[in-house]
């Protein structure tokens, strides 16, 4: 009897997966960074990386669970699995490529510098003696403090960092340019104040990817790469682009 | 036994354990977590110097941080309770209320918030922009400030009530009574719980790593965000810590010793 329902409860589980042919991936995003990703006045994840996963659970059988996780830590949480996956504006580096896998790039990015109006700061060599303020393990983080001469500081959010240099405590903001963008440009209270002074140049272009723990399964990174594919080719990509930037 | 009408009531913090007198011996909690620490960090380096003393050499500009903040904010904190607490046991109803309420809104708002309040909130207004390192001391001192006035508070009321009547009676005044007789006796009650609100203090800087204060607690996330290690680099930190405060605990009992000294301990 026990075996019988035993045997009956193994075959509707294996079968419940195959009937709809649905997969779930969880995702963690630290929803701190527009507008790439973050909570708006609803309370809800939005920005561009979540409407891009939304485009890419239409065309396929995929349903993303997204959760906001802070930045400091995040890593550490796909290395334990707690999530499949992180949609979180993660740059490709080779550095992160040895401790997890990427899928295929899905935006490029650059550096954004972004300083006080006025503040007479307009390449890498004006930032010597300057303090400088990035969210930690970014990019902006990563590559700022490679610069000789500068004091960095290093913030959990980047919206504590920008808070900082509005407050004339720091110099200079370093972050990805879409996000520097929306605060020096788009934002209400701080675009009076401050600027996007320049871009810091790569001699690689550097790429956003969505990141799996090393050494998992490749079915969801094929699924996720797929779709993405799909988003991309269907022009869907450019309109959800083009609404964002 | 304290006199039912002056109840002994010292507030302890979540300082590291005093040891007691029957821990005294070779073997006992304090060496074995000491030494214990102390191993672990120089086996962890031998082992895979790669890793753990990368860790290491990161973290030392951090520990004086730390220090700094701690230090700074156990003098300020420590002024800031003397006059809590005489205010608390002032006659006067201003002063006494003004003590209170200070006591009251700084125990009722977490510290972390507290933090986040000096540095982000205030910090939107121009005269109170200070940098992060003096933001930090500042909200720590106050925090404890008010922790430390319980302190004193209870301290000076464990002083027999006939010692200010007899001063008083030798034509001493109050201001007279209160810093040459009463406070230099209660210092014996007074002296450890303030060695253990240190240590928590010690323990409770790791928070303003949140301002973007380079302390210990932040050079190893730093450390852990660029080489992905974490383990590596909290394991280092939590070490760290540990034999910080284990030293710093060693020394507050080391001084409650002397203190009891003409008790027969």
């Amino acid at each position: 009897m026990l075996k019988k329902s035993i045997m009956i409860a193994l075959i509707l589980f294996m079968c419940v997966p195959s009937a709809f042919s649905q997969t779930n991936i969880t995702v963690a995003s630290d929803a701190t960074w527009p507008p790439m990703e973050y909570v708006n006045k609803d309370k809800t994840i939005t920005g561009f990386a979540p409407e891009l996963l939304a485009a890419m659970e239409k065309v396929s059988d995929i349903k993303f669970d997204i959760r906001n996780t802070a930045w400091d830590g995040i890593f550490a949480g796909l290395a334990a699995g707690k999530y499949d996956m992180i949609a979180s504006s993660v740059s490709i580096t080779d550095v992160r490529k040895k401790v997890m896998t990427f899928s295929d790039p899905y935006f490029e990015v650059k550096q954004g510098v972004i300083a006080k109006k006025g503040a007479n700061i307009k390449s890498k060599a004006d930032l010597a003696g300057k303090k400088a303020g990035a969210q930690i393990g970014t990019t902006g983080f990563l590559v700022t403090r490679k610069i000789k001469g500068v004091t960095m500081k290093s913030y959990d959010e980047i919206g504590l960092a920008v808070e900082d240099l509005y407050n004339g405590r720091i110099d200079v903001v370093v972050c990805d340019d879409a996000v520097a963008a929306d605060y020096a440009l788009t934002n209400e209270q701080y675009s009076k104040d401050l600027s996007l002074a320049f871009l810091l140049k790569s001699d690689t272009p550097e790429y956003l990817g969505f990141a799996f723990k090393k050494g998992a399964s490749q079915d969801k990174l094929k699924l996720v790469n797929d779709a993405l594919k799909k988003v991309k080719e269907s022009g869907e990509y450019d309109r959800i682009f083009n609404k964002w930037f | 036994m304290a006199d039912k009408s002056h109840p002994i009531n010292i507030e302890v913090g979540d300082g590291a354990a005093i040891p007691v007198k029957k821990d005294k011996g070779l073997v006992n909690a304090w060496s074995i977590s000491f030494f214990g620490a102390i191993g672990c960090i120089i086996y962890l380096c031998l082992v895979d110097p790669d890793m753990y003393w990368e860790v290491l050499k990161f973290l030392p500009d951090g520990i004086l941080v730390t220090f700094q903040v701690t230090i700074a904010s156990i003098f300020l904190s420590l002024i800031i309770g003397l006059f809590t607490g005489l205010g608390r046991i002032s006659d006067n109803k201003i002063i006494n209320t003004v003590a209170s309420t200070y006591v009251e809104i700084v125990r009722g708002i977490p510290l972390l918030v507290q933090l986040f309040y000096i540095y982000y909130a205030l910090g939107r207004f121009e005269f109170l922009q200070i940098s992060e390192l003096p933001s930090a001391i500042i909200a720590m001192g106050i925090c404890y400030g008010a922790y430390m006035g319980e302190v004193f508070r209870a301290g000076i009321a464990s002083i027999d009530k006939g010692q200010g009547e007899a001063a008083r009676s030798l034509g001493f005044n109050k201001t007279q009574t209160m810093f040459m007789v009463i406070l230099p006796q209660s210092w014996k009650t007074i002296l450890p719980p303030v060695g253990n609100e240190f240590i928590a203090l010690l323990k409770d800087s790791s928070l303003v790593s949140i301002l973007a204060v380079a302390d210990i607690l932040r050079r190893g996330r730093e450390f852990a965000s660029v080489t992905f290690s974490y383990f590596e680099a909290y394991t280092m930190v939590a070490l760290v810590y540990l034999v910080i405060t284990l030293i710093l605990s060693k020394a507050v009992s080391k001084m409650e010793e002397r203190l009891n000294y003409y008790e027969g301990y």
